[in-house]
């Protein structure tokens, strides 16, 4: 079993390094959680719920898409970068995830602006409530079991037994230690789970952007909106890992390892998703353009062309492409961790505005003549960064291994391109 | 002097490991003539200080060129004709697109090309340099000159950087 020994004190040392970076984690959930309820009762339900799916949406994405990263990495045998074990601490949010998603059903009136109307041709099989959230839950378990049974083989492959033995880790050490694990037959089980979790990913999402986006226009549809989706969710997940990496590896206190190479494969991977979103984008744009039929058109002159929201989209286009794109090109940028975070930071914003753009005119701002950005969606969304960073930090807290270089990875510039 | 010089030849299997005994070569009387092998490395090329290629600026200016040129052309054809489709504009900055991002892709690998041709200054006519041929197939090789009394502690110096060593 490959596994970096690791003494008690080691593990506990490394442990409080997060401590302050957690406690201010709980002080963004309560802050956040604060201004939800305080929405709620100041009478304006549909921002607080609008702003709640929004970012459920978009941090399930980042988890989603951060585990889909370490997926793809491991069908390559020999790639030996510290990404892809980073990348598996986002699965930490997957029951969270799930929790979430439940908390979406007292808000349903608002977020399902469909509720109510009849549709006909089995539309109103299709959009009914409780069929809706059955489906989701039911695609929402499947992917995140499927990523979780990836992560556990994947854990088995690289901790060590030596740490010591708190939470979650005792329960993994108590089931690896009665089951007497084959190092090879857990190396092909994490490959072949890597690929289902791929191939459940792009299903699942494209139901969730279908169900939870699409279906918030009823009467718009477009048959790419579910790879629209999914490929976003690697774009954005590329994009959180990035930012954690390169904080772990500024972090005095940490000073993850991780070479130039590492950050250069990174940002090739970065801005190949960002042209392939801006593509997906693009492609949708130009059919529904050229058909010119009303029923598809309204949609996106909504969106792109009538005021206040063109703005939004060309903000969602800079942030989104044209930065990524024009700093992406150059290689030097990408080995700066500063420069990556800031350029990452821009793009995961560009990707909350995006989602925000594609929901908030059917969700009560059609009418608006502002945009209808109001104090509960920053303080919201703090909630949600909030307990994205807990569990992160819980997990490289329960698995400080993470952090350490691959066993035999090529660092130092020694290696790669 | 030429006289008193011999010259080495290492054949390493990794080019890592080439580019490990370029940046440990402090010797001054040690001079790496040329390295070579059957693929660009980026390990070398760092170890070698070398500049940074220019190529790159000729594939971004064929790239901007092509895009210009692909909306241009686009235009320019459908302004002869002006003729109005499905009640679309006559220059269409949407569908025009598509060949602007064709041409650009175009027009950057023909500046690439342009540039690789220029920049190696080819067709390079009796100009051939006498690289090992294993270069040419699976092996990264260092052509190193050196007095001819320490070419004992050369070779034993390139062998220990697991190269396999023979003289010119």
């Amino acid at each position: 079993m490959g596994a970096t020994a690791m003494t008690g004190t080691e593990a506990n040392g490394k442990s409080k390094r997060f401590a302050g970076v957690g406690r201010l984690a709980w002080g963004m959930v309560l802050l956040g959680l604060a201004g939800f309820v305080a929405a709620l009762l100041l009478g304006e339900p549909q921002i607080a719920w609008r702003a709640y799916l929004v970012n459920f949406l978009l941090f399930s994405a980042i988890a989603q898409g951060g585990l889909a990263v370490s997926a793809m990495a491991s069908t390559v045998h020999v790639y030996r970068s510290s990404f892809p074990q980073l990348a598996e601490a986002f699965s930490a949010f997957f029951p969270v995830s799930l929790l979430l998603f439940l908390g979406l059903i007292p808000g349903a009136e608002y977020i399902f602006p469909w509720l109510g109307q009849d549709f006909a041709g089995g539309k109103d099989l299709w959009l009914s409530l409780p069929f809706l959230f059955t489906r989701d839950v039911v695609a929402f378990v499947l992917l995140y079991a499927l990523g979780l049974m990836y992560l556990y083989y994947s854990l088995w492959l690289r901790v060590g037994q030596s740490a010591p033995q708190t939470g979650l880790r005792t329960w993994l050490a108590g089931i690896w230690s009665r089951r007497s694990p084959n190092p090879e037959t857990y190396a092909n089980r994490r490959f072949v789970l890597g690929i289902l979790y791929l191939i459940a990913f792009a299903a699942v999402l494209s139901l969730v952007g279908y169900d939870l986006v699409m279906a918030a226009e009823p009467h718009w549809y477009s048959t790419l909106f579910g790879a629209y989706t999914f490929i976003k969710a690697v774009f954005v997940g590329i994009g959180a890992l990035i930012i954690l990496a390169a904080a772990l590896h500024i972090n005095r206190s940490v000073r993850m390892e991780i070479a130039s190479w590492e950050y250069i494969d990174a940002g090739k991977l970065l801005l190949a998703f960002c042209l392939l979103w801006a593509d997906f984008f693009y492609c949708q744009l130009v059919v529904i353009w050229y058909g010119n039929i009303p029923e598809e058109t309204a949609y996106v002159i909504t969106r792109t062309v009538q005021a206040p929201w063109n703005v939004m989209a060309g903000t969602v286009f800079v942030l989104g492409f044209v930065v990524p794109f024009l700093v992406l090109l150059n290689r030097r940028v990408k080995t700066l961790p500063a420069m990556m975070t800031g350029l990452c930071c821009a793009i995961v914003a560009g990707m909350w505005l995006e989602h925000y753009l594609l929901l908030a005119p059917a969700l009560g701002g059609a009418e608006s003549t502002v945009l209808p950005l109001s104090w509960a969606d920053p303080v919201i969304s703090l909630a949600f960064l909030g307990i994205m960073i807990r569990v992160v930090l819980g997990y490289l807290n329960q698995f400080p291994e993470t952090l350490e270089p691959v066993a035999g990875s090529r660092l130092h510039g020694a290696g790669g391109n | 002097m030429a006289n008193n010089t011999v010259t080495l030849t290492a054949l390493f299997q990794e080019d890592v490991r080439a580019a490990q005994a370029v940046r440990d070569i402090t010797s001054p009387s040690w001079r790496v003539e040329r390295v070579c092998g059957p693929v660009p490395s980026e390990a070398i090329h760092q170890a070698l200080r070398g500049k940074k290629t220019p190529v790159g600026w000729f594939t971004l200016i064929g790239g901007l060129l092509g895009l210009v040129t692909g909306y241009g052309f686009a235009s320019f054809t459908s302004l002869r004709w002006e003729l109005i489709v499905s009640g679309k504009p006559v220059v269409a900055l949407v569908p025009f697109l598509i060949v602007g991002f064709e041409l650009a892709v175009l027009f950057a690998v023909l500046g690439t090309v342009i540039g690789l041709i220029l920049h190696t200054r080819l067709p390079a006519y009796g100009d051939e340099e006498d690289n090992p041929v294993e270069c040419t197939a699976d092996r990264f090789g260092l052509v190193v000159q050196c007095p001819a009394a320490e070419l004992g502690e050369l070779q034993a110096f390139l062998e220990e950087r697991g190269a396999w060593v023979r003289r010119q």
